[in-house]
């Protein structure tokens, strides 16, 4: 009588433990395969239109990384990604030229982000933007 | 019996595909023609292989051919002018020859003391760096025996310590990025933030300005600050599933010890 | 508890469920004498599972695309919430795996479990072996990093050394002249259909072959040690005295599964880079071999075996050999008797065996 409910005892234990292991186990596994959010709350940026002259540039931070206004001769505006696509490092506005370089390692831009010469695999990311009331507002 | 056998011979490729010595396989990479010739060379000539090989240029997979130009594929035009082989650049050419890729680091040295005295028995870039042999940069370069070459020691040693606080956090979070590199964390992020902090503190040494270098540190350790953080959220994650897995070994031997106890109940 | 009745109730008047439970289970007796050694092979089928649910689970978000492979993997490791455990899982696990079965092997050899009538089950126990050394050489190259580029490379270069058909049998494996996108496409295949499948069957046969033979009675503490087997007709080996699977061993079993978790989980998270060199976190780069590859510990033997003779085939020839007379084993030691101490020769062979075996390691290792 003793043995049996020793026996039971130990069961209960071993039986509920493992159930608690098991349950615990697949946690991992659902938020393994649980949907990946995909919202991102990108940080809006307000420039003022009167800071970016023609053929000048203007670098700004954005949700985190490095970003840049062009204002090509003409008037037409471009928002980039300041990163260079090679390496990472942040690329400078060379204004007598018109282009941007990235110190590191010699990549060229033009103004557009496409790459024209150097080690970048790809052009500088776009960031789209909006004009309203002299107000540049990118994100 | 001939089953065994025939058995053994349809999965022989797969015990067979066992591991050979590595000499073997080293033929098979294709390497360049410049490094085939002049690792053979006595001297002055097959020095630079020697070099290079352990520079921070062959870590990154940059070879000759990078810098000297020329064909690396085909050994009868491997050194054709034609091809655009440069071979050694003059004294005076030796900024425009490495600043075709370092170019931020050239400018700021054009711009500088040591730029301006280009030829006139100023440095070049390999008098610091050296040519083939050249390694990852740091404040080690500045020492007295290396400055004292040319001028005294003091006005480089005023920049050294300015730089040196700055020096530390970057060998800091470099040491600690890449142990977490070694684990499989993908520090591709840092890394990269890190080069380019890294970079933009050390073009700054180029000005030969202690002024500068003051000035612009307070920004760059603020930006190394910020990778600190991320190491430091790193930190913490490591710590927390080394908890989860004591508690979840010690829930495995408390289930081995109740099933050891639940069969002694059946003797 | 009358609902669950009931639903055995229902199962059972269909299929005579409580008919097998009692025959297969509570009904199934094993020899007294039975020890821990035994449970190697229920350690293995639980390894096994578990490799197949980490499996399929990293299959999700695993792409087999030279490109892409080696990201993919990092972006399992880092990205992927508990990613990185389920990785880690599979790779452990792997290993593990290895190193049990060699338990369980070591553990029948010792008892001489592998003689008449039991031939089959050593057989298809060592193609098993052979197996799960060729689903984890073809594991090892998925993740696509230096490590498993330039390992795959070693590995199946030994291949070339196999006189007239070598050269191009090691093309075929690669699917190419070097280790390359084609090859991961082949070693994809086989790792996650092919040689799984193959896994599965024969751990059925093995079963199968088990469940016919009954099974072997350890020859520890007995007074007639000999195989009293002749050969002259089917007999199954029951043990009328001994203790029931279900419960009493079952729980044994499960008591070794725990203590593996244990030990599985402690490397899992304090040791995890026991198995990994900085090299497996740096994609493969086919033009930059690394200093120092070195095979999994469990090849490093035949990696040795290769290095010490003058030629590449002799090793290679050595180590058929070697191979093919384990796989021959229970045809070719015929001796009926089955406790070790009583066969001093034969216990000098396996254990210097083993030890040749460890020491060639070792020697691999540090070489």
């Amino acid at each position: 009588m003793d043995n049996s409910g020793r026996r039971t005892f130990l069961g209960v234990c071993l039986g509920g433990l493992a159930a608690a292991v098991t349950a615990a186990a697949t946690w991992p596994v659902y938020r393994y395969l649980a949907p990946r959010s995909t919202a991102t709350t990108a940080a809006r940026v307000e420039i003022p239109e009167k800071d970016v002259p023609e053929g000048e540039a203007k670098f700004f931070d954005f949700g985190g990384a490095s970003a840049v206004l062009v204002r090509k001769p003409g008037g037409g505006l471009i928002a980039l990604s300041a990163v260079c696509t090679h390496m990472g490092c942040i690329v400078q506005w060379e204004k007598d030229t018109q282009d941007f370089l990235c110190p590191c390692h010699g990549g060229h831009y033009t103004a557009d982000g496409g790459v024209i010469s150097g080690p970048p695999p790809k052009s500088l990311a776009k960031l789209p933007f909006i004009v309203a009331n002299g107000i540049i507002t990118i994100g | 019996m001939h089953l065994p056998g025939k058995v053994f011979a349809l999965l022989s490729p797969l015990f067979l595909a066992l591991l050979a010595p590595l000499p073997a396989t080293a033929a098979e990479s294709p390497e360049i023609v410049c490094i085939q010739c002049h690792s053979a060379m006595p001297g002055r000539l097959g020095e630079p292989v020697k070099l290079w090989k352990g520079s921070i240029h062959a870590e990154n997979g940059i070879a000759c051919n990078a810098c000297h130009g020329g064909d690396p594929k085909n050994a009868a035009n491997a050194m054709s002018p034609a091809r655009g082989f440069l071979g050694a650049p003059k004294e005076t050419a030796i900024p425009a020859f490495c600043g075709r890729c370092h170019v931020g680091v050239m400018r700021d040295y054009l711009a500088s003391a040591h730029g301006k005295a280009l030829g006139k028995g100023g440095p070049t870039c390999v008098t610091c760096h050296s040519n083939h042999h050249v390694v990852k940069a740091s404040l080690d370069l500045i020492n007295e025996k290396n400055c004292s070459r040319c001028h005294g020691f003091e006005r480089a040693r005023l920049i050294r310590d300015a730089m040196q606080e700055t020096e530390g956090m970057i060998v800091a979070i470099d040491t600690r990025i890449a142990a977490y590199k070694e684990e499989g964390t993908d520090t591709e992020g840092m890394q990269k933030g890190l080069f380019a902090v890294r970079n933009r503190f050390h073009t700054l040494f180029h000005n030969v300005d202690a002024a500068m270098v003051k000035k612009e540190s307070a920004g760059i350790q603020g930006d190394l600050r910020k990778i600190q953080n991320q190491l430091t959220a790193l930190d913490a994650s490591r710590q927390k599933r080394k908890l989860a897995g004591a508690g979840g070994i010690s829930a495995m031997l408390l289930l081995a010890l109740f099933a050891h106890l639940l069969r002694k109940t059946y003797d | 508890m009358t609902l669950l009745k009931r639903l055995i109730d229902w199962f059972d008047v269909r299929i005579g469920a409580r008919e097998v439970v009692a025959r297969e289970l509570t009904g199934y007796l094993l020899p007294r004498n039975i020890n821990t050694w035994y449970s190697m092979g229920s350690i293995l089928l639980f390894i096994f599972a578990m490799q197949m649910v980490t499996g399929i689970l990293l299959l999700i978000y695993y792409v087999p695309d030279a490109d892409k492979a080696f990201k993919s993997v990092t972006f399992i490791m880092n990205e992927v919430p508990f990613g990185w455990l389920i990785r880690l899982c599979h790779a452990v696990g792997s290993n593990l795996m290895v190193l049990v079965l060699l338990f369980h092997m070591l553990s029948v050899l010792f008892m001489n479990s592998y003689k008449s009538p039991r031939e089959l089950n050593w057989l298809t126990g060592f193609i098993l072996f052979t197996m799960i050394q060729g689903i984890s050489l073809t594991g090892y190259l998925l993740p696509w990093s230096q490590l498993s580029f330039w390992a795959t490379t070693v590995a199946t270069n030994s291949v070339g050394a196999i006189p007239a058909i070598g050269p191009y049998l090691v093309e075929f494996l690669r699917g190419g002249k070097l280790v390359g996108p084609p090859t991961l496409g082949r070693f994809f295949a086989l790792h996650v259909v092919l040689i799984p499948t193959g896994i599965g069957a024969l751990i059925g046969a093995h079963l199968f072959f088990l469940q016919r033979t009954g099974v072997s009675t350890p020859p520890f503490g007995q007074k007639e040690t000999a195989n009293q087997w002749k050969g002259d007709g089917y007999r199954y080996e029951s043990h009328p005295e001994g203790i029931p699977f279900f419960p009493v061993y079952a729980l044994e079993d499960i008591r070794s599964i725990f203590i593996y978790l244990a030990c599985f989980l402690g490397v899992v998270f304090f040791f995890p880079n026991l198995l990994f060199t900085k090299e497996a976190f740096l994609p493969a780069n086919p033009l930059q071999t690394p200093l120092h590859i070195k095979p999994e510990w469990y090849f490093l033997a035949n990696y040795q075996t290769l290095k010490i003779f003058p030629s590449e085939f002799l090793g290679l020839a050595v180590q058929g050999i070697a191979m093919t007379f384990l796989a021959l084993l229970p045809f070719i030691d015929r001796d009926p008797e089955r406790h070790p101490l009583k066969r001093p020769l034969f216990m000098v062979c396996a254990l210097g065996g083993l030890l040749l075996w460890i020491g060639l390691g070792v020697w691999g290792h540090y070489s």
